[in-house]
């Protein structure tokens, strides 16, 4: 067992669920999506994003893409948020909100994918 | 650069980490924190005011306490946030700093920036190995000839030396052993516009390496490469080695030449000069009895030509044992005595030939004063020392790397120029004398700029379509000036290649053919002149027939109407 290898899949699994958190529940309700679970699924994210710099391999690359795709996705999510909450247009904003964390999610299932066929793959 | 981008990743991961997790927590635990109370109510920072808080606290600038004041939870938290982001980002920046002043990442961007800068070559280039005295002769030449060079160096001061120099080209360096296969790969042995490789390191065993390479790597280069020992020499033969340059023999080959004919001398010195020196004044070794000190590599060649010319040597030679010389005067030949022993007073040349600057010049000096009337050949080892030779008045200088430098020019400059002078040489020396004066008559006493022309769809595609279309044109049609036809530009043939054919000194009334080769030498203006000629319909139409094509459809319709109307009143 590695604990590098413990820590990387730790933290890829955990901006998925984290993610999901967030994402479920009705899309236009705002007493369904936690602005925390947001803010957690970022950290984690872009954490997961750092420790997939520096792999050369092309299914590093493919790692890399997914989280920046995710990281784009919830960072503009948050931005939106940031913008329109306390302000009477959140209940109508929260929808976008909610799609662009979706799309974050479909690009960490993509991650947790590629993750899982590396692990299948390798033989020991 | 790919390489770098992801080392710098690599090794940004650690701090990037700490940043965001930092910033975490404390965005995170400050929004937790009861600010003060308004209106009865206990305010809350939202995530973002919290993340903007953070941001100016962590980056050190600070803007206070927004959008409240904040209560002493809050302030107690900010306190642990200070120390917990401020030193995450400066670990971070000093990270950044440090990772640019590492040698070696510094390294893996200079060399993929040379790798750029030569792949980004769109002209033929040369590839020069060793930036040492004869590189920088021979760069500085193939600068002002227009040919690019891309050079490989393992000294650094002699990088930064070259980074100095004022060429007109950028010259793309790398400071790097040659011998290694992939400094040579960077370099461009693989390029399409690779000319050819000159390995002139000080080393033999470089040279030899990068000879081997460049022929296993693309075996169609031309590989020049220096060497001093005849076993290397005979080495690199052994694998193809298009030309191996051993500075002794080639001096002593010249020196021989000089005695033999000076014209053809001149001659492969003029047209294998730098462009703009004014032409060395020739010396005509006397025949007669010389004295040759130092019987090395440099001794030993000078006497080999010296008989061949039936010139009688006497030998003087500190180590005849080591140097495995029959029959000579021990000595250094730097004594009054030694040089008394040898005969100095009734020799007519002495060679001071040995590998010390100052014991040559003592030599010289010397024997100057005992036989003020002698001739005198010096061997200049170091150019460092090139004021002192100055001062001494010798016949002939003979200087390692200059020669190295004339016979790496002969062979980049033009296949054709290589060629030409080897066919000199078996031309007698009024001929030589004779092509001198024509020279002299066209390009002055500067040394000419040399370049061939090759008449096919590329390089010459106006001369190419007239001959296709069964017209004829002669050298004399090049030879004159694109903007005035009745004058002549300065230049002068000196060789024709067709069908494997050489003609020297082709006939100005010689009708050309598609495929000729022609080895061109003159004044500058004509070789800028020339591609006018070559390549512009127009122009060739011009010195043709004197005749100005018109330009664009409406004048040629409406010049052709006037021909026609002409041609109709004539008839009546």
């Amino acid at each position: 067992m590695n604990l590098e290898k413990v820590i990387f899949g730790f933290f890829i699994v955990l901006a998925l669920t984290l993610n999901f958190g967030y994402f479920i529940g009705d899309i236009d309700n705002p007493a369904h999506h936690h602005v925390y679970e947001l803010y957690a699924a970022i950290i984690v994210n872009l954490i997961a994003t750092v420790l997939k710099f520096g792999d050369r391999t092309q299914i590093g690359a493919v790692h890399l893409a997914t989280s920046l795709v995710a990281d784009l996705q919830l960072i503009t999510a948050a931005v939106l948020f940031a913008a329109v909450s306390g302000t009477p247009s959140e209940a109508t904003i929260i929808n976008h909100v909610v799609s662009l964390s979706g799309g974050a999610l479909l690009a960490n299932v993509i991650s947790v994918i590629l993750l899982m066929a590396e692990t299948i793959t390798l033989r020991r | 650069m790919n390489n770098i981008t992801f080392l710098i990743l690599r090794r940004m991961r650690a701090p990037l980490i700490a940043v965001i997790a930092s910033f975490g927590i404390t965005v995170a635990g400050l929004t937790f924190m009861p600010g003060i109370e308004i209106d009865g109510k206990t305010t809350y920072l939202s995530l973002f005011e919290s993340f903007y808080i953070i941001s100016y606290t962590a980056t050190t600038i600070g803007f206070g306490e927004v959008p409240h004041p904040f209560s002493t939870s809050q302030r107690l938290w900010m306190t642990l946030s200070i120390y917990m982001t401020v030193i995450p980002w400066f670990y971070a920046i000093g990270k950044i700093i440090s990772l640019f002043q590492d040698s070696g990442l510094r390294q893996a961007f200079t060399t993929s920036r040379f790798a750029r800068e030569v792949q980004n070559l769109h002209e033929p280039f040369y590839i020069i190995c060793g930036y040492g005295e004869t590189a920088s002769l021979l760069v500085s030449a193939l600068d002002r000839k227009q040919i690019r060079t891309v050079v490989i160096e393992n000294q650094q001061d002699r990088v930064n030396e070259l980074e100095l120099e004022d060429y007109q080209f950028d010259i793309p360096v790398l400071c790097a052993d040659a011998h290694m296969p992939d400094v040579l790969i960077k370099a461009g042995v693989r390029h399409p516009m690779c000319a050819g490789v000159a390995a002139l390191t000080d080393h033999d065993h470089v040279n030899l390496a990068v000879a081997i390479g460049v022929k296993l790597m693309n075996p169609d280069l031309m590989v020049l490469a220096r060497a001093d020992n005849n076993e290397t020499a005979a080495n690199m033969a052994s694998f193809g080695t298009d030309h191996i340059i051993n500075p002794y023999t080639l001096f002593g080959d010249h020196l021989a030449m000089e005695v033999h004919a000076l014209g053809t001398y001149l001659l492969h010195e003029w047209l294998t000069g730098v462009p703009g020196n004014s032409l060395p004044s020739p010396a005509c070794p006397p025949i007669g009895r010389w004295i040759v000190c130092g019987y090395g590599r440099f001794g030993k060649s000078v006497v080999e030509n010296l008989q061949r010319e039936q010139i009688t040597t006497t030998i003087v030679e500190a180590d005849p044992e080591l140097t495995g010389c029959e029959n000579c005067i021990i000595g250094s030949g730097a004594e009054a005595r030694t040089l008394e022993e040898a005969g100095v007073r009734d020799a007519v040349g002495i060679v001071a030939g040995t590998d010390n600057d100052i014991n040559n010049l003592s030599i010289v000096m010397t024997a100057r004063e005992m036989n003020p009337e002698l001739f005198v050949v010096i061997r200049k080892n170091r150019r460092y020392n090139e004021p002192l030779f100055e001062h001494f008045n010798a016949d002939i200088r003979m200087q390692p790397s200059d020669i190295i430098a004339h016979e790496c020019l002969a062979h980049m400059i033009s296949p054709l120029l290589a060629q030409f002078l080897s066919m000199v040489r078996n031309q007698t020396n009024a001929w030589a004398n004779q092509l001198i004066s024509q020279l002299v008559g066209v390009v002055g006493e500067n040394v000419p700029e040399t370049w061939a022309i090759t008449i096919d769809q590329y390089h010459a595609p106006a001369v190419y379509n007239f001959l296709s279309w069964g017209k004829s044109i002669t050298l004399d049609t090049l030879m004159r000036d694109p903007s005035d036809r009745d004058r002549k530009l300065d230049l002068v043939p000196l060789l024709l290649l067709r069908d494997n054919r050489h003609i020297l000194q082709p006939e100005t009334d010689m009708p050309l053919l598609p495929g000729d080769q022609i080895l061109l030498c003159g004044q500058p203006g004509a070789k800028d002149a020339l591609p006018l000629t070559l390549s512009k319909y127009k122009a060739l139409n011009y010195i043709l027939d004197g005749t100005e094509i018109p330009d664009g459809f409406i004048w040629r319709w409406a010049s052709g109407r006037m021909k026609a109307r002409k041609g109709r009143k004539e008839i009546k």
